[in-house]
Formats: structure tokens, C-alpha cells, sequence
């Protein structure tokens, strides 16, 4: 029965050309945000493509090697003979033809060398040197290399996380501005839903058949899987191509960021949702759902709100605490999780807090929703509507 | 009396100063087109929707063979609300499938009966449309089969024929009569009541609450005063004891008699007068039996 009545909410949605437009946009958009992101960040970086010959293609894996996490990107490939390399270099398909001997090589370019480049192979050249001159006095190159190897710097950081910050920071703004637009678009969504019932009076039809807190719940459920969905459609494909741009340096903010921001969707949906619903069983048009949803509604742009400030001051504990509150924790405390702000008992209580609040609401919700339902005509007062009582 | 159908004892349904049923009883039997009369505002739909279990009474009882009326019963019985209702931009065949099981149905045979009834009424190639597009007569068939795709056991109607098309009263008609000849209890309401008067094999007319007058029509004609239409010379009637002069119509005159006259007496003393063209009893239409009731006792309360 309940299967039924969420099958066909989530079907009708899912199948309707608004719902596959959005999401299509949505995807774009984020795709598209992380990818300007991208070219922001990796302005820095050019890929320089190196061509070699003979025995200098013994020099390419360790060119590739010594360049990593600089910033150059090197390309390497097998070029089949100097004129074939120099030709390419001319036409700029090449930047750096590479020849001959590997301790001395050959450096073809068309006007000047990529100085990160040029150290790596300078580099790479000196060490060829040394190796060759060390075996020439009758010591193995090998032991030499190893002792080389072993002599690092000793590196304090004094603030570990800092370079973090800023892009911990946007995926926690991110994250909390999609789940407010979730939470207002799914929330408006289980609003008209229900009102499209009381409008059109099957819902007298189906009364007859499924009993109310039944029907809610078919209809919170239904809508709340259409906006998982089209989440984890978002965060993943959010997630790809922020490891595909190298945007997001640490891969676990991302997946802080997007499987926080599904629970606390799934968390404030519910929440929201059985609000909305209630409100929405006062009225009989469509005209009338946004009035009557209002003060909801205001609530979430509330904590849309109050989102800057929060992540701007992460240590203020008036800032943590409204983190926590029921009302506003669906869109800030996922932003606080992906700031890394938030600590483990924080998001537990916050959790808490909300699961005995939709647990309350559901009784509310259901109560006045069963009341109103079926009364066609004039907005249901909200005492009305607790009391069963028309007056 | 059987304890076969539907039976609606001492019903009575308050909002807060208004009583829109007032101990209201009934019954409908197996096979039986109960028909449902009454204005605006006299209480039917509140009535149904308390059948439906959409409302609950605030006293009194709906039974269902004889048992307290269950939940099991109420979601194999066919509504069709006053204002029709579906989803607009539903499609039409995945729709009433939706309500089939919803009413306990098996995917399979939902599907199955949505396809049979559509084919019936010649909207198969129409099935996979959205009802918003389907013509206003065709929305209605829709709506009928939403009542009847489940194999009911029991019809509740609130204004099956209001706004119908004379071919789509005829095929509500005949669904209706068919329904209630496989032996289901079909209660609808209508405020057509030639209608009513043709195809009902009972009705009962509810005024503000009360059900002022239930049986079948020929009852309902009973019930009343004996009048006669009499063709006759002008003047004749007067002085006749117990005879009283409803209207005149021309030459012909509606008479009323009390009980105790006899009407070959009156026949008598009219061909005493000169030739008497006509003589009938006068058999009222449910519409004027309708008038009558709904006036008598509103007039008897209010005094």
C-alpha cells in the first residue's frame, strides 16, 4: 500500500520533463562551477610536452617523475628521429626535443626552456654525471644513490590545515546552498502534492482506500527519494569531476562534503516536508500553498541567512549552537562538516535533536493533516485543524 | 428485512452548531438502485462520505451485512466524489491501475480490468494520454471506471450524472442498472429526478439532515393524498364533502379527497352534472413528490 503510494509519487516526478531539465541544469551548473574552480586554481600549471630520441628515451620516465607536483605537467612521447623531432618542435607540436647521449644530451627548443623543466633535467643530467663518475672510481653508484636518497628535510608545519581552509570553505558554502535550494524546491513540491489531492478531490477517492498518515507518508517519501536521487546524481558527478580537475587537493573533503549533505537532505526533508505538508492541508488552491507555507519557507532562508556568518565564525558558540538546532542544522550543520568545523559530538547531537523533532512533527503533522484534508473550501484555522472541529 | 447490503442506523453528523444528519436510517439491499434525493446543503454528500468512511459520525452506525462496517469493506466500495477528482496530468490507464490496487487489486488483475473497462467505453486508444487532454465526456468515463475497475462490493455515487451529456447519462444509466443487477448495493444521488424516478428501484429524500420519505416510488405516491383529475361541466364539485379543489386547469380540475371518500361517489355526482370527459388518478412525478415533502415537514419544523 505505502510501496504503491511512493512508487507513483516518485515516478510521476522523476518522469516529468521539469524534473529531468533541473537536474540536467544542475549538473551543468556544478560541473561547470568546479571546472571554472579548476582553471583558477591550476592557471599556474602548464603542460609542457617533451619529445625524445635514442638513447635519451631513457631520460623520459625519470623527467616525468622529477616533475610531479610541480608546476608543469610534462607530457613525454618517442619521437622517431632528430629531423622528425626538430620539424615538430618548429611546428609547436612538440616544446622540448630531447637527443643523444643521456648524460649529455641534446635540447632542442623553439625559443626558450621551461625553467622547471630545465632544472629537472639539468637535474637528472648531474646525477647521470655523478653516477658515471662515481662507478669510474670503482664505487657502486647504487650505495651512493641510496645514502642520497635518505637525506630529507625535517618540515614543521605551524598551521597544517591552512591551505585547506579555503577550499574546505567553498565545498561547505556549496554543499549548504544546494541542500537550501533542495530543501525549498522538494519542500514546496510535498506542498502542492498535497494540495493538488485536496484541489482536484481525489483525495477523497483515496481516503476511502488508504488511511491519511498513510498517504503522507507514501508522499513525503516518494518526493524525499526524487531529491536523493537527483543528490547523488549531483555530488557524484560533482565528485568526478573535482577528482578529474585535481580541485579539491584532499579527496575525503569532497566526500565529506557530498555524503554529509545527503544524510542532513534526508534529515531537513523530513523535517521540513511534514511541515509543509500540514500547512499545505489548510488550503484548497494553489494559490493559496504559498502563504500559507510562508513562515517555513522563512525559516530555511533563515539559515540560509545565517550561513555566512556561521562558517565565517566557526568558533562563536552562539554559532555553534544554532548549528545544532533542529530548525537550521539541515543546511548548516553539513556546511559546518564540510568546513571541518563541526566536531563528532556536535553533528551527533544536532542528528538527535532533529530525529526527536520529526519524530514530534510526524505526530503533529499527521494529525492536522487528517483534519484538514478533506475539508474542501475556506483555509482550515490551525486550532480547527488540532481539534478536528469545524466551527 | 435481510441483513444482506448496506445499512446506516441512527446516523448522526455535527459541525459544530450545524447538524448535517440527523439520525438518519436506511437501508439498501443487494442488487438494489438506492436513489439519493434532496437540495443542496440537505446532507447526502456528508451522508456518503460517512458510508465511505471519509467522515466519521458523531453517532450511530454504518453495517455492512449485518457487521459494524471494517476497513477491508470500505476499501472494496466504489466512490465517486460530488466534485470529480484524478490526477490531472496522470495517465489515463496508469492512473486507474494506481486505484485498482490501491483498492486491493493485483497488479495484474488491475490491469487486466483497467483494460477491459476502457474497452468498453472505447478509450483504449487512449490510455496512455494524460486525462487533462481527454474531452470533459471521456473524463467522466475515466471517473466511472475509477469506481467500478476494482469489482466493488458496494457503489456510492455523489452526482454521477450531474453535467453528463445524454449519451453519457444513458451509459451511466445502463453501468449503474448492471452493477446493481450482479447483485451490488448502488446508492448515488442525483437532483435529476425524472431520472431517479425511472431508474432507482428505491429512493429517499433527506431534508436538512432528516430522511423525510424512503421507499419506492409507487410507495412515496402512496404515502400522499388521493387526488383525482376529473373533466367535467364547470362548478360540479362544489358542496361535495370531502372533496377539496386543488386547482383548476381549464376544464379539468385536481381534486384532493380525504380518506374516508369514496371516489365513485364523486364520480357519480360528476356525471350527475353532465359528461365527464376525463377521470384519472392523479400519479405524481418524484419531482412533485419531492416538492411536497421537502415543504410539508420543513413547514411542520419550523412552526
Amino acid at each position: 500500500m505505502l510501496r504503491l503510494i511512493v512508487r507513483r509519487e516518485f515516478v510521476t516526478r522523476v518522469r516529468s520533463r521539469l524534473f529531468l531539465i533541473a537536474t540536467g541544469l544542475l549538473l551543468v551548473l556544478v560541473a561547470g562551477y568546479i571546472a571554472v574552480q579548476a582553471l583558477v586554481f591550476n592557471r599556474a600549471v602548464t603542460t609542457v610536452t617533451v619529445g625524445f630520441t635514442g638513447q635519451a628515451q631513457a631520460l623520459a620516465q625519470p623527467l616525468k617523475a622529477s616533475t610531479a607536483g610541480l608546476d608543469v605537467r610534462v607530457e613525454t612521447r618517442t619521437v622517431p628521429d632528430l629531423q622528425a623531432g626538430e620539424n615538430e618542435v618548429r611546428s609547436g607540436s612538440l616544446d622540448v626535443l630531447v637527443s643523444g647521449d643521456p648524460v649529455e644530451p641534446t635540447v632542442v627548443v623553439k625559443d626558450q626552456l621551461n625553467p622547471t623543466v630545465a632544472a629537472a633535467l639539468t637535474g637528472l643530467v648531474r646525477q647521470g654525471a655523478l653516477n658515471r663518475a662515481v662507478s669510474a672510481r670503482g664505487v657502486d653508484p647504487a650505495a651512493i644513490e641510496a645514502q642520497v636518497a635518505a637525506a630529507k628535510i625535517d618540515l614543521t608545519a605551524l598551521s597544517p590545515t591552512a591551505a585547506q581552509r579555503t577550499q574546505r570553505t567553498v565545498a561547505g558554502v556549496v554543499v549548504a546552498i544546494l541542500l537550501y535550494v533542495a530543501l525549498l524546491v522538494y519542500g514546496q513540491l510535498v506542498a502542492q502534492g498535497v494540495v493538488e489531492e485536496k484541489a482536484n478531490r481525489i483525495v477523497e477517492i483515496l481516503l476511502s482506500t488508504v488511511r491519511p498518515r498513510q498517504l503522507l507518508l507514501g508522499k513525503v517519501i516518494g518526493i524525499g527519494l526524487v531529491g536523493v536521487l537527483q543528490l547523488v546524481l549531483v555530488g557524484g558527478v560533482a565528485l568526478v569531476v573535482a577528482a578529474r580537475t585535481h580541485v579539491v587537493s584532499v579527496p575525503t573533503i569532497g566526500v565529506t562534503a557530498v555524503v554529509g549533505g545527503l544524510v542532513w537532505f534526508v534529515l531537513g526533508f523530513v523535517l521540513y516536508a511534514l511541515v509543509y505538508a500540514a500547512g499545505a492541508a489548510l488550503v484548497s488552491r494553489q494559490e493559496d500553498v504559498a502563504a500559507v507555507t510562508m513562515p517555513i519557507t522563512m525559516l530555511i532562508v533563515g539559515s540560509y541567512l545565517a550561513l555566512f556568518w556561521v562558517l565565517a565564525s566557526p568558533d562563536n558558540p552562539v554559532a555553534v549552537a544554532l548549528t545544532m538546532l533542529p530548525p537550521l542544522a539541515p543546511v548548516l550543520m553539513p556546511a559546518r562538516m564540510a568546513s571541518g568545523d563541526a566536531q563528532a559530538w556536535q553533528v551527533l547531537l544536532a542528528v538527535v535533536l532533529t530525529v526527536s523533532t520529526i519524530a514530534g512533527l510526524n505526530a503533529l503533522a499527521a494529525r492536522i493533516y487528517a483534519n484538514s484534508v478533506l475539508r474542501i473550501g475556506a483555509r482550515v484555522r490551525l486550532r480547527e485543524a488540532w481539534r478536528g472541529r469545524q466551527a | 428485512m435481510t441483513v444482506g447490503g448496506l445499512e446506516l442506523t441512527g446516523i448522526t453528523k455535527r459541525y459544530g452548531d450545524l447538524t448535517a444528519v440527523r439520525d438518519l436510517t436506511l437501508q439498501v439491499q443487494q442488487g438494489e438502485l438506492f436513489g439519493f434525493v434532496g437540495s443542496n446543503g440537505a446532507g447526502k454528500t456528508t451522508t456518503m462520505r460517512i458510508v465511505l468512511g471519509v467522515l466519521t459520525p458523531d453517532e450511530g452506525q454504518v453495517r455492512w451485512r449485518g457487521a459494524p462496517m471494517t476497513f477491508e469493506t470500505r476499501r472494496r466500495t466504489g466512490y465517486m466524489p460530488e466534485e470529480r477528482g484524478l490526477y490531472p496530468k496522470m495517465r489515463v490507464a496508469e492512473q486507474l491501475t494506481y486505484l485498482a490496487q490501491l483498492h486491493g487489486m493485483s497488479a495484474a488483475d488491475a490491469a487486466r480490468s483497467v483494460s477491459g473497462w476502457l474497452e468498453r467505453f472505447g478509450l483504449a486508444d487512449r490510455a496512455a494520454d494524460q486525462l487533462l487532454n481527454l474531452s470533459h465526456g471521456n473524463q467522466q468515463r475515466v471517473q466511472l471506471t475509477a469506481a467500478v475497475v476494482f469489482d466493488p462490493l458496494l457503489l456510492v455515487l455523489d452526482e454521477p450524472f450531474a453535467g453528463l451529456d445524454p449519451e453519457a447519462v444513458d451509459v451511466m444509466s445502463d453501468v449503474l442498472r448492471e452493477r446493481a443487477d450482479t447483485g451490488l448495493p448502488v446508492i448515488f444521488s442525483s437532483h435529476q429526478l425524472d431520472l431517479v424516478e425511472r431508474l432507482c428501484d428505491r429512493v429517499g429524500i433527506i431534508q436538512r439532515g432528516h430522511l423525510i420519505a424512503c421507499g419506492t416510488v409507487d410507495e412515496l405516491r402512496a404515502g400522499g393524498p388521493r387526488r383525482l383529475w376529473v373533466e367535467a361541466p364547470a362548478g360540479w364539485p362544489d358542496g361535495l364533502p370531502g372533496v377539496r379543489l386543488v386547482r383548476a386547469d381549464g376544464p379539468r380540475a385536481l381534486l384532493e379527497l380525504d380518506p374516508s371518500t369514496d371516489d365513485q361517489v364523486v364520480l357519480r355526482a360528476a356525471l350527475a352534472v353532465g359528461p365527464v370527459r376525463e377521470f384519472r388518478r392523479d400519479r405524481p412525478s418524484l419531482l412533485e413528490l419531492f416538492r411536497e415533502a421537502v415543504s410539508g415537514p420543513g413547514l411542520d419544523a419550523s412552526a
